[in-house]
């Protein structure tokens, strides 16, 4: 038993040092880096001034980073609460017993196995077109008028919706394999009782998901802090205030943009101390909120 | 206790394995020829890919440069996103000879790590085989010639040539004589303007540069002061005019590409503002057989307007790094792949304007080399309006906006302009 030690730390040592040097280390040195100066990411330490909580404060005076950071609010919620709402209700139809469960579930969820370029290129071009789009011409069968989704005033919706689309498949299948945890027995006793689809669904399955609806929103929180690639398709040669998100300024500001080659690291990694500070904050509210261990079957 | 030795000896194998396959293989190159830079390697980090029109050229350049000297060019196709990975390459000391950037980041951002090609290219007549344009920039930029112009590109309004002589319309040079021309335009049932809302910034900035001046522009971008700049409200008010007049396309502004595909595909649509790339990627999306001219935006004189005629003119240029070991090698190679034959199948191979003026430009550019000679301050991508990081997304909005008629005065768009900087 005793040489077991050594090889559980021969074994362990490579994924150790891995987790250290890939991902601590980043962690830590943006961390700090958010309190200097810096030009360029990999600029020797040498050329770093410190800077206090100067980063900060341009970020949090800038107007593109606030509107950036209005978008990805008004993403986590509106677009949180249909996405998992969505996911739920497509979840608990899918375990009350339809018929064609397997081809439902995976329709779903396909568009999360295309790429998100392709995706947000097939709603650009062709569901969002003024002249063309598949939405204007079912409006002009109706008699009306073509709408312009990709206006400044729409494109953010348009944006928003298009992501809920692929992104409810993801999320339906957590909830399905949190329903299907839950012992057939209750229910059946339930119906015996006499309660009623909906009483089951309201009583039984929403309070014993709370475990896994904890997870969703978490995962969803960070889904939704790392929105780059649907806001950088929908803005494409330049960034817009309409779908800009707090990544992509970061990414503007790290690398430069067009016609303007300015750079800022230090700028950049109190983007990222920020978004991460957000994460660690709506894990700790979740957790207060959704104490998933008063109801156990 | 020999299981365990096994196990953990195999595992360790396994490790030391993975790690000799990931430090990656190692060239032999036994190519030995005779020539003026024979055992000279130069490392090339390009731009384009290699199955890129582009890239063709560069690879048929860098053969023909191996036959004729005996040098090696090992090329790494990085891609467009080199613009993320040479800065740390650079900085590191990665061994690097030449790389593609655009001469803007030449200049400003990586003039430390370049090498100083003014002797090299006075030595080779580069002045004579160059747009002096490119040179003068770069050289106030980084204080020397750093970069070899490969790819130029110019801005100004692009238009079909068979509407116009339908129409019979002579090119404009002033701002009244072009709303003339595009009131006989409407009048004879064409649509005179495309826009899509990703170059409504770059269309808004030349009217800027018309009306106050790019540098002008690029203060109140920076400091705000919109409402109090009479010339900037005018410029404003000019779109609002022009939209109001139905001047733009049907559905503009649109989202890319679709404005400027309705050029080829309705053949209605008669010009766009743009870069000169618009030219051969309409005619390549919509199939169109487009016969394309340019003219330069049109002036606004004095007291008026700047009076300024610059145009807008870019570049993806060729940089040699300080610290390569073979400079003057990686310098010929560079002149090879910048003139004369070449420079004009690269010009003719991807549509573009060809990087010596002594070649010609192919039919689809043309006008292009004529306007890049002319040009002596060339105007920067959408003329300024880039340049406060910190508002660049909203101002961008901004315009589309304004395009899409949602400001009644230009002073109801310098008003939100300036509310950007409370």
């Amino acid at each position: 038993m005793r040489n077991d030690k050594k090889l559980i730390i021969g074994f362990l040592t490579p994924c150790i040092l891995t987790l250290f040097i890939m991902y601590l280390y980043p962690v830590a040195r943006t961390l700090v880096m958010s309190f200097f100066r810096i030009e360029s990411v990999t600029a020797a330490t040498s050329t770093w001034s410190f800077y206090g909580l100067g980063n900060y404060a341009k970020i949090f005076h800038s107007p593109s980073f606030k509107s950036a950071m209005w978008n990805m609010v008004r993403i986590w919620l509106v677009g949180g609460i249909l996405t998992l709402s969505l996911a739920l209700i497509f979840a608990m139809i899918l375990t009350s017993g339809i018929r064609f469960k397997k081809f439902f579930r995976a329709a779903i969820y396909m568009p999360n196995i295309i790429s998100a370029v392709a995706l947000a290129t097939m709603w650009i071009q062709y569901v969002f077109n003024q002249d063309y789009g598949m939405l204007n011409q079912m409006i002009r069968f109706f008699g009306g008028t073509g709408v312009k989704w990709l206006g400044t005033d729409l494109k953010f919706w348009a944006m928003l919706f298009s992501f809920i689309f692929g992104a409810v498949g993801y999320y339906m299948l957590i909830f399905i394999s949190g329903i299907e945890k839950i012992p057939a027995d209750i229910y059946e006793a339930a119906t015996i009782d006499g309660a009623s689809k909906v009483q089951q669904a309201m009583k039984i399955t929403m309070p014993l998901l709370k475990g896994v609806t904890k997870t969703n929103i978490t995962f969803w929180s960070i889904h939704t802090t790392t929105f780059f690639l649907w806001s950088m398709m929908f803005s494409p040669v330049d960034t817009e205030a309409a779908t800009i998100v707090p990544v992509v300024y970061l990414y503007n500001t790290v690398f430069g943009s067009k016609g303007n080659s300015q750079r800022d690291a230090g700028a950049g990694a109190a983007v990222g101390v920020v978004l991460a500070l957000i994460i660690v904050a709506i894990y700790f509210v979740m957790n207060r909120l959704f104490k998933d261990d008063d109801v156990e079957y | 206790m020999n299981r365990k030795r096994l196990v953990v000896t195999v595992v360790l194998l396994m490790a030391a394995a993975c790690f000799a396959f990931a430090a990656g293989s190692s060239e032999t190159t036994t190519k030995k020829a005779e020539g003026v830079y024979s055992g000279v390697t130069l490392n090339f980090w390009s731009m384009w890919n290699s199955n890129e029109p582009q890239g063709q050229v560069v690879a048929a350049a860098a053969k023909a440069f191996e036959e004729k000297t005996g040098a090696k060019i090992n090329i790494e196709w990085k891609g467009r996103d080199i613009n993320k990975i040479i800065a740390t390459a650079l900085e590191a000391g990665e061994n690097i000879d030449v790389f593609e950037e655009d001469y803007r980041r030449i200049g400003n951002v990586y003039k430390n790590y370049v090498y100083d090609l003014t002797d090299m290219a006075k030595a080779a007549n580069y002045d004579a085989q160059s747009y002096a344009c490119f040179n003068e920039e770069i050289t106030k930029w980084a204080g020397f010639l750093a970069a070899i112009t490969e790819q130029p590109q110019v801005g100004g309004i692009f238009y079909n040539k068979e509407i116009f002589k339908n129409a019979g319309i002579t090119i404009p040079t002033t701002w009244d004589e072009f709303l003339a021309v595009n009131q006989k335009l409407v009048d004879k049932g064409y649509e005179p303007m495309a826009l899509d809302s990703a170059y409504a910034d770059f269309f808004f900035g030349y009217h800027l540069d018309r009306r106050i001046g790019q540098a002008v522009t690029t203060e109140l971008v920076k400091n705000g002061g919109w409402s109090k700049n009479a010339g900037a409200v005018a410029a404003a008010q000019d779109i609002i005019d022009y939209r109001k007049a139905g001047y733009l396309a049907a559905g503009a502004p649109d989202e890319f590409p679709s404005s400027q595909n309705k050029i080829g595909l309705t053949g209605k649509v008669a010009m766009i503002v743009c870069a000169n790339y618009v030219c051969s990627e309409v005619n390549n999306t919509t199939g169109a057989n487009i016969d394309w001219g340019m003219f330069n935006y049109p002036t606004i004189a004095a007291p008026a307007g700047s009076g300024s005629t610059n145009a807008y003119a870019g570049a993806n240029s060729l940089a040699i790094t300080k610290y390569s070991k073979n400079p003057q090698a990686a310098f010929d190679f560079l002149m090879l792949l910048t003139s004369g034959e070449y420079d004009q199948k690269m010009a003719n191979a991807a549509s573009q304007i060809p990087a010596d003026p002594r070649n010609v430009a192919p039919a689809i550019m043309n006008g292009t080399i004529e306007t890049l000679q002319a040009t002596s301050s060339p105007l920067s991508w959408s003329m300024g309006l880039n340049a406060n990081p910190d508002i660049k997304a909203n101002v961008k909005t901004n315009i589309i906006a304004l395009f899409e008629g949602k400001f009644a005065t230009g002073a109801d768009f310098a008003k939100a302009m300036d509310a950007l900087y409370k």
